[in-house]
């Protein structure tokens, strides 16, 4: 008796140890992330071929993506389909406003990158107000919306239609010039940085303040009106950093690859966007940005044999019903599905 | 002019009916958005293209339907009943993704190039009424479209499956507590709205080509009616059908060059209008 209730003192004493821990284990994991950065950085340029940059780099672009669709599905409940649109829409406007308004590079950037934010902006305004089933019906319209408008016979001059627009830029961005942004190992490291940053913003948004209401809201939108929250703004707003990253990302993707195809605003964008973030699991920053690299390399494994869309599908089925929590999912104690399946429970 | 229009428009909505009303019914008995609903309907035109090689298009009309709702129960069976504890949102992005496999298949079998199916003897060629010269085959569409659309409102009006299914849509614990046994109902229903797809397949062969897009095109058209109409409402998926078949017929002779936005823009406007759509549906959730 007495011997247990020793044991069970220490058990108790064993969590006060632990909550000694972050104190330490904080700065460690400081060291740790700043150790991954700096070796991601330096490491792949040197010990890789340009080949396997290449398709580490389309990795880190989808891993950009992801992390903008699985931001939305971790937070907010809600499911974009259309991420593509912006993607491929801010790499379309920033090939227009340079061959047609004759901007410079660097005003051409911002001029592309504006215009899709207020175009996130506005659809945000109409659609975040509905439910997570409709907003998903909703994001695939649009989505289509503006890859049909891209292929319009009438706005063919401007969009080039299905041959895509050559993007050639003289001068520099940022101190880059077009053949540092083709050069892989160069690239890479721009990828690597944006990519970081786009994960560290949407993480330490995810723990502010603005996050625990948007999962508030996700759980019950009603509650959180009836005590006083404004619902809406948080999840336009939400809505809106998500598509920065997209568009953020769809700029990077043509200023590497200097062309921008109709088919990069198309819906299998969009859905390998979603596969990335299921694979490598949507709570956190690290694990889409792993599934887009995954995907990456995957699709170079198949994608030769015509299997990438094939395999994209039966990616979505598996891992939603086996996988839910996807491969970075384990390590972390939020669980999307649990969540959402409580939802459903109480409806 | 105007009466052909109103013609034309009727033909497409014929085909949107039939798929729009199953992806309501669907909707209502389960809860869940059938994302794969245009890979059904695809995998209906290509199955429909095979047969009428083989046995000519009657027997395609007969046998596709059939193989399609046997399709329709592996669904119910395989992937509905065991997800019915998951989350709404997570059953429709597993319908994708069977849709995606779907179509993939169909490629692989078929490949990428687009198909033509000849519409039979008897219903090629035109008729001519009051001065004006109009294709049987559209006509016989119509027929088809609005003839299943009458039968589908006589079933759910007068039968008692009829009954029971408007009862789980409408409320579907209170319909569970009065006995009504929804995973039966949704075997049928599930089946019918495949056998659906696949008709209105086959029948989309004479009038447009099959190619491999049309089940991300179609899939989409029907999103916006079943959201225009009001979810889970088939009265107003139908009486949407019919504007937007209206809307995409005289958008492509009056406004041509943006006529394939129409659609999205009447979807933005019901929207802003009347976020419930037409019928006032179930809200979504």
């Amino acid at each position: 008796m007495n011997n247990r209730t020793t044991t069970a003192a220490s058990e108790r004493v064993a969590p006060i140890g632990a909550m000694g821990g972050p104190s330490l284990r904080l700065p460690l994991t400081l060291i740790a992330a700043a150790i991954v950065f700096v070796a991601g950085a330096v490491a792949p340029s040197h010990f890789a071929g340009d080949f396997v940059l290449r398709v580490a780099n389309e990795g880190l672009l989808l891993g950009m993506l992801a992390l903008s669709v699985a931001f939305l599905m971790n937070q907010a409940g809600l499911v974009a389909l259309g991420a593509a649109s912006i993607y491929g829409g801010a790499g379309l406007l920033f090939a227009i406003a340079m061959s047609e308004w004759n901007l410079t590079p660097l005003a051409a950037l911002c001029a592309a990158f504006l215009i899709i934010v207020v175009y996130a902006t506005v659809l945000g305004a109409l659609i975040v107000r509905t439910n997570p089933l409709a907003f998903m019906m909703l994001t695939l319209a649009a989505g289509e919306m503006i890859s049909h408008a891209v292929m319009l016979e009438a706005l063919r001059d401007y969009t080039g239609g299905a041959d895509g627009l050559a993007v050639s830029f003289k001068g520099s961005i940022f101190g880059m010039e077009a053949a540092d942004f083709a050069n892989p190992a160069r690239f890479w490291l721009v990828m690597w940085v944006a990519a970081s940053l786009a994960g560290l913003a949407l993480w330490s948004v995810g723990r502010s303040r603005l996050g625990a209401i948007l999962r508030a809201v996700r759980e019950n939108e009603e509650r959180m009106r009836f005590s006083g929250f404004d619902t809406y703004l948080p999840r336009l707003i939400a809505y809106v950093l998500v598509n920065i990253v997209a568009a953020v990302a769809g700029l990077l993707h043509v200023l590497n690859a200097g062309f921008v195809s109709p088919e990069s605003l198309g819906i299998s964008v969009s859905t390998n966007a979603l596969v990335a973030a299921l694979m490598g699991g949507i709570a956190g920053s690290v694990g889409p940005i792993l599934g887009g690299l995954i995907f990456s390399f995957a699709q170079d494994e198949f994608g030769a044999r015509g299997l990438t869309q094939l395999l994209t599908g039966i990616a979505i089925v598996v891992f939603i019903v086996v996988f839910p929590r996807g491969v970075v999912g384990g390590l972390s104690g939020m669980a999307w599905l649990r969540t959402l399946s409580g939802r459903r429970e109480r409806s | 002019m105007i009466a052909l229009l109103i013609a034309n428009s009727l033909a497409l909505a014929s085909l949107l009916i039939m798929l729009a009303s199953g992806l309501a019914l669907i909707y209502g008995l389960r809860d869940v958005i059938n994302f794969g609903h245009g890979a059904i309907y695809m995998l209906g035109a290509y199955l429909g293209y095979t047969v009428s090689l083989v046995g000519g298009f009657w027997l395609a009309l007969v046998v596709v339907p059939i193989l399609l709702a046997l399709l329709g129960i592996a669904f119910e069976y395989l992937a509905l009943r065991p997800l019915q504890g998951r989350s709404h949102i997570e059953v429709a992005l597993v319908t994708l993704g069977l849709g995606i496999i779907v179509g993939q298949i169909i490629i692989f079998f078929y490949g990428g190039v687009a198909r033509s199916v000849d519409a039979p003897q008897i219903l090629s060629g035109s008729v001519t009424v009051l001065n004006l010269s109009y294709p049987v085959y559209r006509i016989f569409l119509i027929v088809m479209g609005l003839g299943s659309c009458v039968l589908l409102a006589l079933w759910l009006r007068f039968t008692s499956s009829g009954l029971y299914v408007r009862a789980v849509s409408q409320d579907p614990s209170v319909a569970r507590m009065m006995g009504i046994n929804a995973d039966r109902l949704s075997l049928l229903v599930t089946s019918l709205s495949t056998a659906f797809a696949g008709v209105a397949g086959v029948l989309a062969g004479p009038y447009m080509s099959i190619d491999p897009g049309m089940d991300v095109t179609m899939i989409v058209n029907c999103l916006i009616i079943v959201v225009i109409g009001g979810t889970g409402s088939i009265g107003g998926a139908i009486v949407a059908a019919l504007l937007f078949g209206m809307m995409q017929v005289a958008g492509s002779v009056f406004l041509p060059n943006i006529a394939a936005l129409v659609p999205y823009i009447l979807l933005m406007v019901v929207l802003l209008i009347a976020p419930r759509g037409i019928g006032r549906g179930r809200v979504l959730n």
